[in-house]
């Protein structure tokens, strides 16, 4: 018979190499931490992601607070008097009529009407990763290849999750802190003082961006769970992400007025629905849904 | 001590229908298994179920003494895979893909490197280590995955398609490299299409066929179940007339005979029989310019187990006695 090698079976146990995982609050943050770092070391090396991801930001940073806020600093100084004279918007911009008419529009335009598109970093950032991170996965078929690893799916989706949240909050709270020195630096001039942060600019970018990325974030997850590619997942994303960017930046304005203790429950708010949207996800992230629609 | 594989009655569908429908088989360990089956027979899902990648929708599996749907962790912690698509992130090189999975294994970040230098060094890929996988031929991706597979010194082996894309080279490469691992005493579980491979390689045989089991055992015994007695080939310059034809059928353990090209096949009941047959050719001054023994290879089982299944679908009654029949368990 020529069919097949003629072996004995072997009955010695072979023990595989590399421990079982160490779980801290039952997840194995060893394995979360390298799926991280993989797909970090592998988005930086990608064009495509990361030239929107500086762009973006070097924008909303740079060439905006110092082209707007100049022509702002050199208009006339009534112009913003007659912008908030309805009594609605007499008292919700108090902070800024209180100020000497030739500081008004500049702080207008810098601290108020500008800082809210801040917002637009942790939503592109997060969606944009998560794309990559759950469709990107699919398209590049390495997916498959994670699915046969050793590692419980919570722990896979906390990964994921986490390599877009993270560095968005750290690419947005960097870019707000870019924000801070050139708007400073553009209205210095005409305030001779340092006008930004203020208390609920400050609230926004610590407290409410971040919930405003993960709800990106949890809502790309979902598109993505669908979509076989990143483009497919941008695309199907873009559609959800960005009413929800027009929406941030033009109601942070208004949320900039606000007493404190509003924007702090604005942001409450905005995390319990990410938190939601983002654990409905995780109920719904199985390998086997995966595997199935990869 | 457990089988490395052991299914019940496995079973997993699809919205496009049944892939796997109540799959039973056990493989001992240190065998290699090669699951055969035209595209869509349901191999790939199998592996998947085998791995706990999916979840069985009846039945039961158990690799290694593990049920893959509850302890999904322990299974993949023993297996290694190979997926068709090698799986390789190309915005990584060889090393850094190589450590991401050394590393969700369990590898202490020392004890990868060191494991990585010595698997790129095994499959020949030391000096592509820092290179950027893009761009890398076929045969180079598979083996950067195999050794990718064999970080963690698994103790089954799960390789889909190994040689698909390679050029002959690259696929001689692959089986020896296999052949290697085999030779180790690794329980190995090959799907493939590509019968040459797994003639070479496989202890056992299943053959899927629309997600049914419709053959299992060592190829030997399945032969034997197929067919009586031992194929001879007779060469004889120029086809066997019809008389030399009935003369052959004549000699005592001839259970076949019949014309070919340039001679006769025939079928007999065992080796010893064919110096009779040209005994009795050469009295009949018949010239025998050779003669000779041919056992059937897995490719001919195979096809032979394909050939009945086509003709007997017409009636799934059959095709279920012939799974019967044929299952190398029950030899």
């Amino acid at each position: 018979m020529s069919t097949g090698p003629d072996r004995e079976p072997v009955r010695e146990r072979r023990t595989p190499l590399g421990h079982g995982p160490t779980r801290v609050l039952g997840v194995d943050w060893e394995a979360v931490r390298t799926v991280m770092r993989k797909d970090v070391t592998a988005v930086r090396r990608s064009k495509p992601i990361v030239l929107p991801m500086l762009l973006v930001p070097l924008v909303l940073i740079l060439a905006l607070p110092v082209s707007v806020g100049l022509m702002a600093a050199n208009a006339p100084t009534d112009a913003v008097a007659g912008a908030l004279s309805s009594p609605m918007l007499r008292t919700l911009a108090e902070p800024i009529l209180e100020l000497p008419e030739r500081e008004r529009l500049v702080v207008l335009v810098l601290g108020y009407l500008l800082s809210p598109l801040l917002l637009v970093i942790p939503l592109m950032v997060s969606a944009v990763l998560a794309a990559d991170a759950f469709a990107g996965e699919k398209e590049r078929r390495t997916l498959e290849t994670l699915l046969h690893l050793p590692v419980p799916d919570r722990d896979l989706f906390l990964a994921k999750v986490l390599g877009a949240f993270l560095p968005a909050v750290v690419i947005t709270w960097a870019s707000s802190l870019g924000y801070l020195v050139v708007a400073n630096a553009v209205a210095w001039p005409t305030l001779g003082r340092l006008f930004l942060p203020f208390a609920q600019w400050t609230v926004m970018i610590v407290w409410v961006a971040p919930a405003v990325g993960l709800l990106a974030l949890g809502l790309l997850v979902i598109v993505s769970s669908r979509a076989r590619t990143t483009q497919e997942a941008n695309q199907l994303g873009g559609a959800v992400i960005l009413p929800l960017i027009f929406l941030a930046a033009a109601q942070a304005s208004a949320l900039l007025l606000a007493p404190v203790p509003a924007v702090l429950a604005t942001g409450g708010l905005t995390w319990l629905f990410a938190v939601a949207l983002v654990a409905l996800s995780a109920r719904r992230f199985t390998r086997d849904r995966m595997a199935t629609t990869a | 001590m457990s089988a490395a594989i052991e299914t019940e009655d496995l079973t997993r569908s699809f919205a496009s229908g049944v892939a796997v429908d109540r799959v039973s088989l056990r493989l001992e360990r240190g065998r290699v298994l090669a699951l055969l089956g035209p595209n869509g027979a349901g191999k790939t899902t199998t592996v998947r179920l085998l791995n706990g990648v999916l979840r069985a929708d009846a039945g039961r599996a158990r690799v290694l003494g593990f049920d893959p749907t509850t302890e999904g962790d322990e299974v993949r912690r023993r297996t290694g895979v190979l997926t068709e698509g090698a799986g390789l992130d190309d915005r990584l090189t060889t090393r850094e893909n190589l450590e991401f999975t050394a590393r969700l294994r369990g590898l202490g970040r020392r004890q990868a490197r060191s494991r990585v230098d010595e698997m790129l060094e095994r499959f020949g890929m030391a000096e592509r280590a820092d290179d950027l996988t893009q761009g890398f031929s076929t045969g180079q991706r598979k083996r950067v995955a195999l050794a990718r597979a064999l970080l963690h010194d698994p103790e089954v082996l799960f390789l889909d398609e190994p040689t698909s894309g390679l050029d002959p080279a690259g696929t001689r490469d692959v089986i020896e490299l296999i052949q290697g691992l085999a030779s180790e005493g690794r329980t190995i579980v090959l799907a493939t299409h590509f019968l040459g491979e797994a003639g070479r390689l496989a202890d056992e045989m299943a053959v899927l066929h629309r997600g049914r089991l419709r053959a299992f055992g060592p190829p030997g015994v399945l032969a034997k179940g197929i067919w009586d007695g031992v194929a001879a080939h007779l060469e004889l310059g120029a086809p066997a007339e019809p008389d030399t034809v009935a003369a052959l059928g004549a000699v005592p353990g001839v259970l076949e005979a019949q014309a070919a090209p340039d001679g006769a096949r025939l079928r007999v009941r065992d080796r010893d029989v064919v110096p009779r047959v040209v005994a009795a050719l050469v009295g009949r001054e018949i010239p025998v310019y050779g003669a000779s023994t041919h056992a059937p290879t897995l490719e001919d089982v195979y096809f032979e187990i394909e050939r009945r299944i086509l003709a007997e679908t017409g009636d799934t009654s059959l095709i279920d006695g012939f799974s019967d029949r044929y299952r190398g368990l029950d030899a």
